[in-house]
């Protein structure tokens, strides 16, 4: 569960995210807003690349600022881009490899979670295909996978679905929705996708302007008549 | 296998390429370094193999400088000057305790290996022509500070220096099972495979997957558990350790070392190799690291201004700007090629 409290992020004069309070509580939540919202800029605040003015985060009643990035991945967060990162010189099991590497408790947990994960996301039988080599979809596969390593407590995942057609998109979101029962996680997930924040997500977080908008069970928040208004331009 | 991937096969992909097993890359650097090097034992002497054998020692400095570059994207432009510290160590400690051979190398790496990791602290804040422009000042201080000082030439003190006479100098003895011009130049090659060895297990286990991450995106690294600082540390401590070892053995070479040797536009001259060569395989290292002390060999042979070898490697920059894959990368392109077919054919 992530709490967070007053947080607030200052770029110069500008304010990304503004006396931000919310809970994520639920299995999967959402997180949505235009553009500019201030979505990524809270994602990187819980991964650490960005220090707020002020407020706190609680992971699981872990503070979380303060903590270096990899020290919050070893209290169990993890997170996806929203570019794909996966390196095309490695194959589809050695980027996953190489987070196992740095979370995983010992040798033999690491393969045995790497083949977990390569498993989950339909990529055994290409898990020796080079990152350059693999499309889109599986990309996206792979980045999800790393996720899935070392028993996460709660992952970001930020755009999973960009870039994917609808066959895809649907792959994807069966996928999404099984991660917290089978990896006993909670996943936080960015999306434009509103069918798919909808079809996912048991409680959604609404940002505009840095500042809560709305919060609470997905479908209520987008028949919002402020929601809609706001995020998706009509009522 | 998931409910999903059951009921949802995904998209086939392109035929992967026949795996190159870690045993068959062993095989072939064994193979190819292993046959060089026999061709050239046998069939060169006197000058050639004493060229050959300081291009083997270049080809240790280019492998670290390609490692640099390939795994991380950090230029370095102080990798000649690592290798005058490797030598220089090497000499002071053979001169202070007379070690076996094996152990002088060792202690010459591990010596460059420390000042390689503590010159690389500016690459924790620093990328590019920054780097590469602060990497080439402090080999320019290097090559000052030797001017200076010397190498160690048996003499008493840290310095090791025996006054202006020069009459007490002592050589680094070669070892025994080498000490002869063709015995040393198999002796150089045999450090060369294992030296390779050693970058090639890092590249396929835990630091190279770390340092493929870091290159790709430090902050991705960093959400995956990479400590950026110390796996960027590891990569200079490596580096210089490859460079501290091609310092050692050219001091065995030539029994003693000379500050002149060690100019800043070697450390230049090696990234070019690095890039000519291709700094993604082992076998561009190598290639690089040969050209690069071959072709003023070359020229010094043909009563040519070595100057000339400036604009020859001028030249085919322009060859490695085309080709990022370099004359290894493509080399090695093509055997995989011949491989993925020789082994389509078998299992037809």
């Amino acid at each position: 569960m992530i709490k967070i409290d007053a947080l607030t992020v200052q770029f110069g004069g500008i304010k990304p995210l503004d006396t931000l309070e919310a809970q994520f509580s639920a299995a999967i939540c959402g997180l949505i807003g235009p553009n500019g919202a201030g979505k990524t800029t809270l994602l990187n605040v819980l991964s650490g690349f960005v220090k707020p003015l002020e407020g706190s985060i609680l992971l699981n009643d872990a503070a979380l600022l303060g903590l270096s990035p990899q020290r919050r991945v070893s209290l169990g967060l993890r997170r996806t881009f929203q570019q794909e990162l996966v390196v095309d010189e490695l194959t589809a099991m050695e980027n996953i490899e190489a987070i196992a590497d740095h979370v995983s408790a010992d040798h033999a947990s690491a393969r045995r979670e790497v083949a977990a994960a390569l498993d989950f996301v339909g990529l055994s039988a290409r898990r020796s295909v080079l990152g350059r080599q693999l499309n889109l979809f599986d990309r996206r596969m792979v980045e999800i996978g790393k996720t899935l390593i070392g028993r996460p407590k709660v992952i970001l995942m930020d755009e999973p679905g960009a870039g994917l057609n609808e066959v895809e998109t649907e792959q994807l979101r069966r996928l999404l929705i099984q991660i917290p029962s089978v990896f006993d996680t909670q996943l936080v997930l960015i999306d434009h996708d509103a069918d798919l924040i909808a079809s996912v997500c048991v409680e959604t977080l609404v940002l505009d302007f840095g500042k809560r908008l709305a919060m609470g069970p997905t479908r209520a928040v987008l028949d919002d008549p402020v929601v809609r208004r706001a995020y998706l331009g009509r009522e | 296998m998931t409910e999903m991937s059951k009921a949802a096969p995904l998209p086939a992909l392109a035929p992967p390429t026949a795996e190159i097993t870690p045993r068959l890359r062993a095989i072939t650097i064994v193979a190819v370094v292993g046959a060089v090097s026999v061709v050239i034992a046998f069939t060169c002497g006197g000058y050639w193999l004493s060229n050959f054998t300081q291009a083997y020692c270049m080809a240790l400095a280019v492998l670290g400088c390609a490692l640099l570059y390939g795994q991380l994207g950090l230029v370095s432009l102080c990798q000649w000057a690592l290798v005058g510290v490797g030598g220089w160590v090497s000499l002071r400690f053979y001169h202070y305790v007379h070690p076996p051979f094996v152990l002088t190398i060792l202690v010459g790496g591990i010596g460059a290996s420390v000042i390689g990791m503590i010159w690389g602290l500016p690459a924790l804040r620093m990328r590019g022509l920054y780097l590469a422009l602060v990497t080439l000042m402090l080999a320019g201080a290097f090559q000052s500070l030797v001017t200076v000082i010397s190498f160690p030439v048996g003499g008493p003190g840290f310095l090791g220096q025996v006054g202006a006479s020069g009459n007490d100098r002592i050589t680094m003895a070669r070892p025994v099972f080498a000490s002869g011009d063709t015995g040393y130049f198999l002796f150089v090659a045999v450090v060369t495979v294992l030296c390779i060895f050693l970058v090639e297990a890092h590249r396929r286990s835990k630091p190279g997957r770390a340092w493929a991450l870091i290159r790709k995106n430090e902050q991705m690294a960093a959400a995956s558990g990479v400590r950026i600082v110390f796996y960027k540390a590891w990569a200079f401590a490596l580096s210089g350790f490859l460079a501290g070892v091609a310092g050692a053995l050219l001091a065995g070479l030539f029994g003693q070392l000379d500050g002149s040797a060690f100019p800043t536009t070697t450390s230049i001259v090696i990234f070019i190799g690095t890039l000519l060569g291709g700094y993604d395989v082992w076998l561009g290292a190598f290639l690089g690291g040969v050209l690069t002390r071959f072709i003023p060999a070359l020229l010094i042979d043909l009563n040519v201004n070595t100057n000339a070898g400036f604009m020859i490697f001028g030249a085919a920059l322009l060859f490695a700007l085309r080709d990022p894959l370099g004359l290894g990368g493509q080399l090695t392109l093509l055997a995989e090629r011949l491989y993925s077919k020789f082994q389509a054919q078998r299992a037809s």
